[in-house]
């Protein structure tokens, strides 16, 4: 913009706005870009719309129609049932288990991780810390690691017999806890690994949004006399707001997706003996792949859009009301 | 493990060296067969690379490509694969051989339409001719189908991989067989005898390998029980070696392709209390009460309960089979049986080298044991067929078995050389010199055929969990009978 800006030979004296530059017919002389009037720019995005229609909407649509069949994929002929894949999903109780331990797992990974993030972010913004590029790098390494190798190796730490954090409860004489069977031990123990893998990650991008609060605001607030701990609470975290909804968001739709970590440490698609570990992924996976039910896959499928659409809508006004408050 | 395949790769050249030599005059005969690439879909080690070597001495024209898959993803892959078939006609894509385990036998059993009858088959004279040109390989005849090879295996493996009108779909690479490999040592310091004769008398019924099982417990300190150290790694298997013993699993044979379902008869059901979840108790006779309702198969019910009992014993360790606490147990002596198919030999040696010549093999109690299995099919999308039914009849004729029992431990499943010294005198250093030949042979020859059906697969994990759920005392035994029963329903709805 700033380059046809300075092509136009009689510039106006005020600065115009953007968009009606863009409108101005260009010289004869100049490429041949834009004489065609924005046509181009349907090529540069077709290769982006053709692959979504490819792979995004005719899924979509295709699975849509699939929910309302009893769908045999090795057979030509197939039997519509309505909405009975629905009613069906509904009164299945492990759908419900599912869909409680995915925000369970969500809940017990987003939030004390959103604190322990805030805090490296604190650290390795402090003045005092030494060798802050090797600190930062540290820090995104769990983040490129294979989840499944993460799993693994988790899954051994968790080991209820000779898993090393069993083994360091036993030498306290506690009793061995149970990291797949029990319920609420397993979902803490996915929770660990999710949050080990995204900590780094979400430190950095609190560090960069902390680095953007201006010097200033810390200045007047040391002269007004707030301590360090002042300066956090009422400086820094108000500045880190929006990336704290951001984060939030991001963290909600992994949450939703989670499903490598529980598969791993249950061992078994079904999520453990009483569906303990299943997350609403893999109760899609299982019930569509090995109990080879695709119309009520898609049925599954469609139900967890709607539980992604209601959250996005939540995301929505939430994040509404943080940047109307920030105009004010 | 490494040092392990290195050694397999080593032999693997030697033998490529020797027999190539050899060949090195024959090579002008066999130039114009044309370069083919026959694609294997499978899982675990179901092929074995050694044999794929020696069968690039026979064919260099014929590249083998192995996609190995987890068990299920591997039925996925096929389900997706024979869906664009059917749905699309589409022929020619991968895979040319695909392995099905047993537990889906009965699954795909339903679905001829997604395999070549192998009885329309036949191995050609080109494959012949190749064969006859290396002194070691054993000679595959022109002209065999499916019907033409039946005599050689074992009669109700072979069924295990026939479709319900009699279409062969599936020709099976080995028998699973089922025994007890036991710790020795372990077992002279509980003081139980070690001999496998003694220690197969200890055990001819569930109930007198639970109570050998509660005596070993008397002998372990309350120490190494706190870290949880057991009789049998994990009861649960008892479970499906009992069942396997039974004349019926979950489905009857009548004549459809899916089978009829079985898994629950009109019974004495208990009456719950909704809200204390415990069983009613009749106020007039004091006795729990019962109603008419439907409830798990008599046969589940047994194996069912054997399990229970077992665990109520207190017998099992409650270590999942190949998880990480399982290897590590092995070695660590954790537990002093495991129910072992004859594939499980070499996975013990793999997992546990420093446990060598401390096992070693009892028989199963009830009766005859098996635990999986695999049968090799050629999809009808297939790109090669008949390079693909050279490659079958080769790698599963009775001498190629023997060499894959030897090495890995796999059962054969050829019955024309189960008299065979080779089988039957094979003794194996790390059971302490075991026969494993003959006792997995003996344990293999009780067993009767036990028809497949369609849900096997699906109905296995629902009973299972439920186990798992009385095991991990989240429910009582008639509480989680209850839940499987609605698994089950929802299941196979």
């Amino acid at each position: 913009m700033a380059e046809i800006a300075t092509k136009g030979r009689s510039r106006p004296k005020a600065a115009p706005s953007p968009w009606k530059q863009k409108k101005r017919k260009p010289s004869k002389g100049g490429s041949g870009v834009p004489s065609l009037n924005g046509k181009w720019a349907y090529l540069f995005i077709a290769p982006f719309v053709i692959m979504f229609l490819i792979f995004g909407l005719l899924p979509v649509l295709y699975s849509t129609n699939l929910a309302f069949y009893q769908y045999d994929p090795l057979s030509l002929s197939q039997t519509w049932v309505g909405w009975d894949n629905f009613k069906f999903v509904l009164a299945d109780e492990t759908f419900w288990i599912s869909l409680g331990n995915t925000f369970e797992i969500w809940a017990l990974s987003t939030f004390p991780q959103m604190l322990m993030a805030i805090g490296f972010a604190a650290i390795l913004r402090s003045r005092f810390l030494r060798g802050k590029t090797f600190w930062r790098t540290i820090l995104l390494v769990p983040n490129i690691t294979s989840v499944i190798a993460v799993a693994i190796i988790f899954g051994q730490l968790f080991g209820r017999d000779y898993g090393m954090i069993n083994n360091v409860i036993g030498f306290f004489g506690f009793p061995h806890i149970d990291f797949v069977e029990n319920s609420f031990a397993s979902h803490v123990a996915v929770a660990v690994m999710i949050t080990w893998r995204w900590v780094g990650y979400n430190s950095l991008i609190f560090l960069a949004s902390m680095l953007a609060i201006p010097d200033e605001l810390y200045e007047s607030a040391s002269l007004d006399g707030a301590g360090a701990w002042k300066q956090f609470t009422n400086v820094t975290l108000p500045g880190l707001k929006n990336t704290i909804t951001f984060v939030l968001i991001v963290g909600t739709i992994g949450g939703l997706q989670v499903y490598a970590e529980p598969l791993t440490l249950a061992g078994t698609q079904d999520g453990g003996s009483s569906h303990q570990l299943s997350t609403l992924t893999m109760y899609l996976y299982n019930e569509t792949f090995i109990n080879m039910k695709y119309g009520y896959g898609a049925a599954i499928g469609i139900l967890i859009t709607i539980i992604v659409l209601i959250i996005s809508a939540i995301n929505f006004l939430v994040t509404r009301r943080v940047a109307s408050e920030d105009k004010r | 493990m490494s040092k392990n395949k290195f050694t397999r790769s080593l032999a693997g050249v030697a033998m490529i060296a020797t027999v190539g030599a050899g060949l090195l005059v024959a090579t002008p005969a066999r130039a114009t067969a044309p370069a083919v690439t026959i694609n294997i879909w499978t899982f675990g080690d179901v092929i074995e690379p050694a044999l794929l070597r020696a069968y690039k001495v026979i064919h260099p024209e014929v590249t083998i490509a192995l996609k190995k898959a987890d068990l299920d993803p591997s039925m996925t892959n096929l389900t997706t694969s024979c869906s664009a078939y059917v749905q699309s006609h589409h022929l020619g894509s991968p895979p040319d051989i695909a392995a099905v385990e047993v537990s889906y036998s009965g699954y795909w059993r339903a679905y001829p339409q997604c395999f070549t009858d192998m009885r329309t088959l036949s191995t050609s004279a080109a494959n012949a001719n190749a064969q006859s040109l290396v002194p070691s390989s054993s000679n595959i005849a022109a002209g065999l189908s499916a019907t033409d090879i039946k005599n050689n295996y074992l009669a109700w493996r072979w069924a295990q991989g026939t479709g319900y009108n009699d279409s062969v779909i599936g020709i099976p690479t080995d028998v699973g067989g089922l025994e007890v490999a036991y710790r020795t040592d372990l077992f002279k310091k509980a003081g139980l005898p070690t001999d496998r004769a003694k220690v197969s008398a200890l055990w001819p019924t569930w109930d007198k390998f639970i109570a050998v099982g509660k005596q070993y417990m008397t002998k372990v300190s309350a120490a190494d029980k706190k870290k949880g150290v057991g009789f049998i790694d994990n009861v649960g298997t008892i479970y499906a070696a009992s069942m396997n013993q039974g004349t019926y699993k979950y489905y009857n044979n009548n004549g459809t392709d899916a089978g009829q379902l079985v898994y629950k008869v009109q019974g004495n059901a208990p009456v719950y209390d909704p809200k204390t979840k415990a069983q009613k108790i009749d106020p007039k006779t004091k006795k729990p009460m019962f109603k008419k309702d439907w409830v798990l198969n008599p046969n589940i019910t047994k194996a069912w309960d054997y399990t229970i009992k077992a665990d109520n014993a207190g017998i099992g360790t409650r270590i999942g089979q190949y998880t990480s606490d399982w290897n590590i147990g092995m070695t660590k002596g954790t537990f002093a049986t495991i129910l072992a198919p004859a594939w499980m030999m070499d996975y013990i040696k793999g997992q546990a080298p420093t446990t060598s010549g401390k096992w070693n093999i009892a028989s199963l109690p009830g009766g005859g044991g098996n635990q999986g299995g695999t049968q090799l099919t050629i999809p009808k999308w297939a790109a090669h067929p008949q390079e693909a039914w050279d490659f079958i009849n080769w790698y599963l004729a009775p001498q190629q078995q023997l060499t894959v029992f030897k090495t890995y431990g796999l059962f054969p499943s050829t019955k024309v050389i189960y008299n065979d010294p080779a089988l039957t005198g094979f003794k194996d250093p790390f059971f302490t010199n075991a026969p494993v030949g003959s006792i997995y042979l003996t344990g293999i020859q009780k067993l009767q055929p036990i028809f497949e059906g369609k849900l096997e697969r699906a109905i296995d994990q629902a009973i299972g969990a439920g186990l798992g759920r009385v095991a991990a005392k989240k429910q009582t035994s008639l509480q989680s009978q209850i839940q499987v029963m609605i698994d089950l329903d929802k299941a196979t709805k």
